[in-house]
């Protein structure tokens, strides 16, 4: 059991960007599906998605949140040591984007960048990463990137977002807790079966077949199990926010804001009532901003509370899961934390 | 345990009928217009935060019946 306690790292500060397009989950749909959308709707709370044009990629918002973080925190561009990417929809299969945003970004030589291959439960991950490296004392300044471009018109859960935060060195920071776990034996529940080496792409992958509902997919489309998506959340989820809460001794009413993957209204109702939270607490995006993968921690701390966190004092847990499956939580206090206003691209 | 006819009430509300319609015990899960993947969500998100238990998709598949989810409560 990953359970771990992170010291000396403060978090500076967080920036989220997502595309200009707003499409609808019902408007947007063919008449003829109106009335079975809106029964979805009411289920999953999704309302209306942002999505990329065909050209914008998920580095692409990544790079405009980094820029206005820097940018709010005055960090110098050679003071930057580390820049991990935590995605899934990197601009190619080869090379990592992070080092292509090292260049972008214009950093320095020096920095280490790599990328992380983490979906829905990539943000307390990503903070544990940044947050080891620079803990240890010798990296100062550090940057994780997280976030997918997933979103299509007809699939009515994803949408598009890049996030960019910042994490420094501060022996006076207080420390910050974590829960981390993998169960690779779920890897199917949600995939892209086609295009790396287990299954190369093939013509058959190019031919739509109809499924068990007469919809026209790929072979190559994502798969998600739903019924086992759901299970798997509303069963891990709850007992490992309970156990962090345990480990770092911090009860729940000392929390001021629970922060979940944003799934859809079904699962995160779930865990919210299993877990006796009250609705105030826990702010949610689902309904204008759907589910934005990675970035859905992120995203929710800016669309809902950037006023209230900005150079402001507060204790957040964060809780992300899902593909892997994977799930991980985090315990973090903000002290004069930067946190801009959302930024459209 | 609930009786049938509450479960009958709570298993209405979790599959969110889009018009009413009429559940006996005996009634075909599949005769059912909205019995599909969304109403699974709906049902394994009943069974457990209202009755605590824990079913899977599979376990929803092997039930033709109402009585048959009924007795998944057992």
């Amino acid at each position: 059991m990953a359970l771990s306690t992170l010291h000396n790292v403060r978090f500076a500060g967080m920036a989220s960007c997502i595309p200009r397009r707003e499409i609808s989950n019902l408007e947007d749909c063919p008449p003829s599906q109106r009335s079975e959308r809106e029964r979805l709707v009411r289920n999953i709370g999704i309302h209306t998605r942002r999505i990329c044009p065909e050209w914008q990629c998920f580095s692409d918002l990544a790079f405009v949140a980094a820029e206005k973080l820097l940018d709010e925190l005055q960090w110098q561009r050679d003071e930057i040591d580390v820049l991990i990417v935590v995605t899934q929809s990197p601009d190619y299969l080869i090379p990592a984007t992070a080092i292509i945003l090292q260049d972008r970004l214009g950093l320095a030589h020096g920095t280490i960048a790599f990328d992380v291959n983490l979906g829905c439960s990539g943000y307390p991950f990503g903070l544990h990463m940044l947050g080891s490296m620079i803990s240890a004392g010798g990296l100062k300044k550090g940057l994780v990137l997280v976030g997918d471009k997933s979103a299509t018109i007809m699939d009515p859960l994803f949408s598009d977002a890049g996030t960019a935060t910042a994490l420094e060195f501060d022996a006076s920071a207080p420390p910050m807790y974590f829960d981390l776990n993998s169960d690779g034996s779920g890897y199917k529940a949600i995939m892209l079966p086609a295009g790396g080496h287990r299954e190369p792409y093939g013509i058959e992958h190019v031919i739509p077949k109809r499924d068990e509902h007469g919809f026209l997919r790929l072979p190559a489309d994502l798969v998600l199990d739903g019924p086992a998506v759901l299970s798997f959340s509303t069963q891990r989820v709850p007992p490992a926010v309970e156990r962090l809460l345990e480990y770092s001794q911090v009860d729940k009413e000392q929390i001021d804001h629970f922060i979940f993957h944003q799934a859809n209204r079904l699962i995160n109702e779930t865990i919210r009532k299993k877990l006796r939270l009250p609705a105030e607490k826990v702010p949610s995006t689902l309904h204008d901003l759907g589910n934005t993968s990675g970035a859905s921690l992120p995203v929710t701390l800016t669309a809902r509370l950037h006023e209230q966190l900005d150079g402001a004092k507060a204790r957040l847990l964060l809780s992300g899961f899902g593909v892997g499956l994977s799930w991980g939580t985090a315990i973090v206090d903000v002290d004069k934390a930067r946190f801009p206003a959302m930024t459209e691209a | 345990m609930p009786s049938i006819d509450q479960f009958i009430e709570s298993f209405l509300t979790a599959v969110d009928f889009q018009e009413a319609v009429e559940v006996a015990p005996d009634t075909e899960l599949r005769s059912l217009p909205e019995w599909d993947s969304l109403a699974a969500l709906g049902v394994i998100v009943m069974f457990d935060v209202d009755y605590g238990k824990t079913i899977t998709g599979d376990d929803l598949k092997n039930c033709s019946t109402i009585t048959d989810l009924y007795k998944l409560l057992g």
